[in-house]
């Protein structure tokens, strides 16, 4: 702060110089003139003070060397006196005027500044909705603008972010911070934004740009909180229908193979009922296959509620697909009799990356959909054929009706059923079961309307973590 | 003397089914409804093959399993509810020689039940070295094997798979186990090995190689070589 002062001594020092060397050649009039320059000079580049001090300083010099008698103080010729002082008045009011300019320009400058930073903080911190992305914006910002060494952001004691100065030369900070801002919010979030800055402290208008750039951070954090609130709230809501979805789905969807296996059982037990032998394997296959049809209902819930919780995690090995869908034709025994299962799958297909048991799930699901709504005896196909050379496209074929374009898409949401729930059992789960599972492997699910067909398609990377299947080869 | 069978289940409901099927079938059945009440009762009344649930009120069924194989080659099915890899997976790698999901067929049941009889009888007399599966003979001693009475060329790595599976018929082998002993322990986590030498063995030695009736596979777990009985 002292510098300004020394350099507008020195012009004033140098002009006198100068002038003493060619003290000779100029007129007094001439040499106040000259004298001017330092002074405009100082209040142009350095401001009020340092004018006014040239001013002075050219006065007392253009008295001290240059009006007689010379090196001296004193005045002889009253006309001169009279000339010095409006010397000094010239350079003063010069200085003032020029000085007060600089400052407004200054101020203005400054205070552009702030309205930029402010501008841009803003705009960083639009549209963020987490407190960890919003806490670690304003640390950043604020380090940047007030060439802070650290900023730290605590959010109710818990430091969530911390910015270092670009410039980090590793110095060691004392633990406590040189300023803590207040991180004002109205529902009750106490959050405190710890400054540090050894070089110069924080000037008043500083603080203030600071308290500006808090409160800033803390409407985003609070908008942040009033947005999870509210997610949770509408995630709770949908979550709250979905189990009422499920259980009026799953106690209908429960009770149709119970009634069939409690009816059959109380008939083969009943004393007053005779039934000849072939009513009774009737009845005795009735049961088994609703067990079955059971069975896999819950292994559906199960999935669900797996995918639903986000724990549902392919267990990937190299697998071979025609193993799997035959192993599941073999499985579903009796539920597919009544059509013909055809297995289109290259013998020389090569292994896909999946987990075993939910492609079986996956195939169990679009099969027993596809015999449940094409007529009996006519042919359900599973192809599977390359997509390229990255995807392997599985499609099952089946006969059945078309669903009309717009549900194409909705027959994978869950409980969406196009037909009425009494047509024809199901939960709704199966195809969105599939979906996620698909999904969660890194396909991708669909339906389709075919002449003469409904085709499901669905897509599987060929590649595990970008690599293809190595097999040492022999011979 | 009818074979004995210990069932170690903590539901009612399967004792009573297992009970009244097993006894049926000319079985002898003891039954215990946890598991340090099971351990307790094979090793007071040795019976030729125990059929147990994972989930006990006292311990786990691995554990049951870990304990009986400290001193018995007993054959040991196991029951469970829990249809996750990995569960099948630590329970036949700590002992049990098969594993059967619940809800389960009781053919399917009895069928297990033949094969480990089967198996434990013959542990105690000589090694079988010619294992017959429908057409198929694998002669582990000559190593040759024929298909339909004709022979079968295998390369080296194939006959290796085909006589480890033979060695351990009709049981439950694990991924890890097969790869361990025919390729080595650096390979265990390659089961694509696996899936492409399965389907040259099927290729050669089933009559449809799509629909396996010998080399089976156990979804997720492994596979099997499904010997006549």
């Amino acid at each position: 702060m002292i510098g300004p002062y020394v350099f507008a001594a020195a012009a004033v020092a140098l002009v006198t110089g100068l002038l003493w060397l060619f003290r000779a050649s100029f007129s007094i009039q001439v040499i106040a003139l000259i004298y001017l320059l330092p002074v405009v000079l100082s209040a142009r580049l350095w401001g009020l003070g340092p004018g006014i001090l040239g001013a002075l300083g050219a006065f007392l010099c253009l008295n001290y060397f240059f009006l007689p008698p010379y090196l001296s103080f004193s005045v002889s010729e009253p006309q001169n006196l009279v000339a010095l002082i409006v010397f000094l008045v010239i350079a003063v009011v010069i200085s003032q005027l020029l000085g007060q300019d600089m400052q407004n320009l200054a101020s203005v400058t400054a205070r552009e500044r702030e309205a930029t930073e402010l501008y841009e903080l803003s705009v960083a911190l639009t549209g963020l909705l987490d407190q960890q992305s919003i806490t670690q914006i304003l640390a950043k910002k604020i380090c940047e603008t007030f060439f802070a060494d650290k900023v730290e952001v605590v959010v109710n004691g818990v430091p969530q972010a911390v910015s270092h100065a670009c410039n980090d030369d590793n110095k060691l900070l004392p633990p406590k911070p040189d300023l803590v801002a207040g991180l004002a919010s109205v529902r009750g979030q106490s959050g405190k934004v710890h400054v540090w800055r050894q070089k110069v402290p924080l000037s008043e208008s500083e603080k203030k740009l600071l308290s500006t750039f808090t409160s800033q951070g803390a409407l985003a954090l609070e908008r942040a909180g009033l947005m999870q609130n509210e997610n949770r709230a509408q995630v709770l809501e949908e979550s709250d229908r979905l189990k009422s979805a499920l259980l009026s789905s799953v106690s209908h969807e429960l009770r149709t193979p119970l009634s069939t296996i409690k009816a059959s059982i109380s008939s083969l037990r009943s004393q007053a009922i005779s039934l000849d032998p072939e009513a009774r394997r009737d009845l005795e296959a009735a049961i088994e296959e609703e067990t079955d049809h059971l069975n896999q209902l819950v292994g559906n819930l199960l999935d669900m509620s797996r995918i639903e919780t986000g724990s549902l995690k392919p267990q990937r090995r190299w697998n071979t697909l025609a193993e799997i869908a035959a192993g599941v034709v073999k499985k579903m025994g009796q539920a597919v009799q009544r059509h013909r299962i055809i297995l289109d799958i290259p013998a020389s297909f090569p292994l896909v990356p999946v987990d075993y048991v939910l492609m079986e799930q996956v195939f169990v699901n679009l099969i027993s959909n596809s015999v449940k709504y094409a007529p009996p005896e006519t042919d359900v196909t599973i192809r599977a054929r390359l997509q390229g050379d990255q995807d392997a496209l599985v499609q099952v074929i089946n006969q059945g009706p078309h669903v009309p374009e717009e549900y194409l898409e909705r027959i994978f949401d869950k409980f969406y059923r196009v037909t009425a729930a009494d047509k024809i059992t199901g939960t709704g789960l199966g195809l969105s079961i599939c979906k996620g599972i698909i999904e969660a492997h890194g396909g991708r699910i669909w339906a389709e309307n075919a002449p003469g067909c409904f085709i499901f398609n669905f897509t599987l990377p060929l590649t595990w973590e970008g690599a293809l299947p190595q097999v040492p080869k022999e011979e | 003397m009818e074979p004995h069978i210990l069932v170690i289940d903590d539901e009612p409901q399967i004792l009573r089914a297992l009970r009244t099927i097993l006894t049926a079938k000319q079985f002898r059945v003891t039954t215990a409804s946890r598991g340090g009440e099971g351990l307790t009762l094979a090793a007071a009344q040795q019976p030729d093959l125990v059929i147990l649930d994972l989930s006990l009120p006292d311990m786990d069924g691995v554990v049951v399993c870990e304990r009986l194989r400290e001193w018995t080659q007993v054959p040991i099915i196991v029951l469970s509810v829990r249809d996750g890899e990995r569960d099948k997976v630590t329970a036949l790698d700590k002992g049990a020689d098969d594993y059967l999901t619940k809800p389960f067929g009781i053919e399917e049941l009895l069928a297990r039940i033949r094969v480990a009889l089967k198996h434990s009888a013959q542990a105690q007399g000589a090694p079988n070295p010619v294992i017959l599966a429908g057409p198929i003979t694998i002669d582990l001693a000559r190593h040759v094997v024929t298909r339909d009475g004709e022979e079968v060329k295998l390369t080296a790595t194939e006959f290796k798979l085909v006589a480890y599976l033979a060695g351990h018929a009709d049981r439950v082998l694990t991924h890890q186990a097969i790869l361990n002993n025919v390729w080595g322990s650096a390979d265990i986590d390659h089961t694509e090995y696996l899936r492409v030498y399965i389907g040259q063995l099927r290729k050669k030695l089933e009559a449809n190689p799509d629909q396996p009736r010998y080399l089976l596979t156990e979804p997720g777990v492994g596979y099997r070589l499904l010997t006549d009985v």
